[in-house]
């Protein structure tokens, strides 16, 4: 794998030979925060701005949150990382952002850590894919060869559990929750204006934090992510009361995957599974 | 009063304030440390350095019923669900934590309407400081040396406590706590060289590190008048931001609130629920207009709520610099950062 360094360098590169050549009007990556650790999202306008740019193994935003702040038109260079470039597959594929708007950088990487612990979140907490599917230039060498680890390995303990056990495990995790909505807001694909949970008329849950209101946001926000979470974990990594969100999606993703044999955000000629309809489709969500 | 207690003996302590009432201690939760009501002396353990939460809900709950009523009913039918609060021990507390509980009294407990909630939680709480320990390292995000508080500032507390070696030194700082180490016979008084070694402390504390930069409350405060229509300032400091609620609910000076009426099977409770300015709804008006639509005008009002409007309003920067925003923010915006660049700017 290409060094964290020399992709910084790279990105930095193609970022100013964009911006000067006029080709975007913004880069979107990742920018010093107040200290070498803690980098953060960062919307480079100038080629002045481009020295701001950083990548290292804690840069683990997921860029396409911000590409609908743009007005559609607006010519953007996005860093992606592989589950990030599956975020931007399954918006194009929602139709939220134009394949021709976009430059994709990019960015070939495992090994990333969570600032907060340390941890490697390779395939624990993210799809753990080493390439974007879908880029314009790699900012470094591709990685060969497929992740020893599969993303739906960590549910081995998950799967373990019966019903009643994953209904109490669950219940404990959302009576921790104390909706902040950091989750819905980190990922890519919440961009629901207005969230149904904001909606007063109806009101579809209440406002405090316990546990009927609690339990009907986050059921219903992982229902609404089924076929279409790119596994980033960043609602994961959001949240500031740890509740491992990434289970649930990896759960549904794995499911969609055995029945109807896609995963999202892979290739941009696929329609979202649950907007497509085919005869041999799986009928075992009937049963 | 001086009190000297053996750190490993600390249950023992916690087991005598569990017979008097509510014992309220930082716990260790699965991410971290939180205040907590504590079931077994053994719970509590000093071993931190701060709170992920503020301990704000120690006075003002996350949430917070007020009436239980049915719809259809008269409203003489719906019942007031009142307070009944036995003493509390807010143990373990950070001196700029500390210092919030003054600045929100300005808010519940100072002018205008007062609010009985926070009011009688206030009466019944005793509080007991904790200074942070100074041989240890501030973390990166703290900066509440800029505003002036010191890592072993007594004021504020009922009962302040510092560490030194292995045993944990109790001061009482006012009538009340006195009283209540008095109170306290099963613990030993401190020597006199305990008395110094505290003193001292407290003095050492204002010396103690954390990021700094030179904060007079009314420059900043022209500087963010100056700065309010400033777009590209505000779109460039908020490019980043999610616009979620975490700062503002770990925040330990953070008060605003919503209203709700939640009602079930004609069975209603009306409740207080934190609110925060963050949220895309938080300013959305009935007619459907909404004055904040933008990221940036949510971090906006946030930064000069607490660094401007709240001086030119109250006289005091309504911010303790304790880091928990920064700390917690999942794409790492800084507040003090963004002060530093709105003085440069």
């Amino acid at each position: 794998m290409t060094d964290f360094k020399q992709i910084e360098n790279n990105l930095k590169k193609e970022a100013k030979r964009l911006l000067e050549a006029g080709e975007v009007t913004v880069v979107l990556a990742y920018g010093r925060g107040y200290d070498e650790k803690h980098s953060m999202p960062f919307a480079a306008k100038t080629s002045a701005d481009v020295e701001k740019l950083v990548f290292n193994e804690y840069c683990n935003f997921n860029m396409a949150r911000y590409l609908m702040r743009y007005p559609c038109g607006t010519k953007i260079a996005i860093a992606a990382k592989a589950a990030d470039s599956r975020a931007i597959v399954q918006l194009i594929q929602e139709e939220k952002v134009r394949r021709e708007d976009l430059i994709i950088l990019g960015i070939p990487a495992y090994g990333m850590k969570n600032q907060k612990t340390d941890e490697v979140v390779d395939s624990k907490t993210t799809c753990g894919l080493y390439n974007p599917p879908l880029y314009n230039i790699l900012l470094g060498e591709e990685v060969h060869g497929q992740p020893v680890v599969s993303p739906y390995e960590v549910l081995a303990e998950y799967e373990a559990m019966d019903k009643e056990a994953r209904w109490a495990f669950w219940k404990k995790e959302f009576d921790k929750c104390i909706r902040c909505y950091a989750c819905r807001k980190a990922c890519p694909m919440c961009y629901c204006d207005p969230c149904f949970i904001d909606q007063s008329k109806p009101r579809w849950a209440d406002k405090a934090p316990q546990s009927p209101g609690n339990m009907m946001y986050h059921l219903t926000r992982f229902h609404h992510l089924a076929g279409r979470c790119i596994d980033c974990g960043e609602c994961s990594r959001a949240c500031p009361v740890d509740i491992p969100l990434y289970l649930f999606h990896k759960k549904v993703a794995k499911e969609c995957e055995e029945m109807f044999g896609q995963a999202a955000g892979m290739k941009l000629e696929d329609k979202p599974v649950l907007v497509d309809f085919r005869v041999e489709d799986s009928d075992k969500i009937l049963e | 009063m001086l009190k000297k207690i053996s750190i490993n003996k600390i249950s023992e302590l916690a087991a005598a304030l569990m017979g008097k009432g509510l014992l309220l201690a930082p716990v260790k939760e699965n991410s971290g440390y939180n205040f907590a009501e504590i079931k077994n002396p053994n719970q509590v353990d000093l071993d931190f350095h701060n709170t992920i939460a503020s301990p704000k809900a120690a006075f003002f709950p996350h949430k917070e019923d007020f009436i239980k009523y049915e719809t259809g009913k008269p409203i003489g039918a719906a019942s007031v669900i009142g307070l009944s609060l036995p003493p509390t021990f807010l143990f373990g507390v950070r001196p700029c934590d500390v210092k919030s509980f003054g600045i929100m009294d300005i808010h519940f407990n100072a002018s205008g309407i007062i609010d009985p909630y926070w009011k009688q939680r206030r009466e019944v709480t005793t509080i007991f400081g904790y200074a942070f320990d100074l041989e240890k390292p501030a973390e990166t995000e703290e900066f509440y040396q800029t505003l002036g508080i010191g890592a072993a500032d007594p004021e504020g507390s009922d009962v302040f406590m510092i560490k030194k070696g292995d045993d944990l030194l109790l001061d009482s700082v006012t009538a009340k706590g006195e009283k209540l180490l008095a109170e306290l016979k099963n613990f030993a008084e401190g020597k006199v060289t305990d008395k110094k070694y505290y003193d001292e402390y407290i003095k050492k504390g204002r010396e103690y590190k954390t990021r700094s930069m030179c904060l007079e409350p009314e420059a900043i405060t022209k500087k963010l008048e100056d700065l309010f229509h400033n777009t590209d300032f505000w779109m460039g400091v908020s490019s980043a931001c999610l616009s979620c609620g975490i700062c503002t609910f770990v925040c330990p000076t953070c008060y605003c609130f919503d209203i709700c009426d939640d009602t079930l099977f004609g069975q209603g409770t009306r409740r207080r629920v934190w609110d925060a300015c963050m949220f895309t709804d938080f300013t959305l008006e009935a007619s459907g207009h909404n004055p904040r639509t933008h990221v940036y005008q949510r971090l906006r009002q946030k930064v000069c709520h607490k660094y401007s409007f709240h001086v030119r309003k109250y006289g005091v920067i309504s911010c303790v610099g304790c880091g928990r925003c920064t700390k917690h923010c999942p794409v790492n915006i800084d507040i003090y950062s963004i002060i530093e660049d709105a003085m440069k700017a």
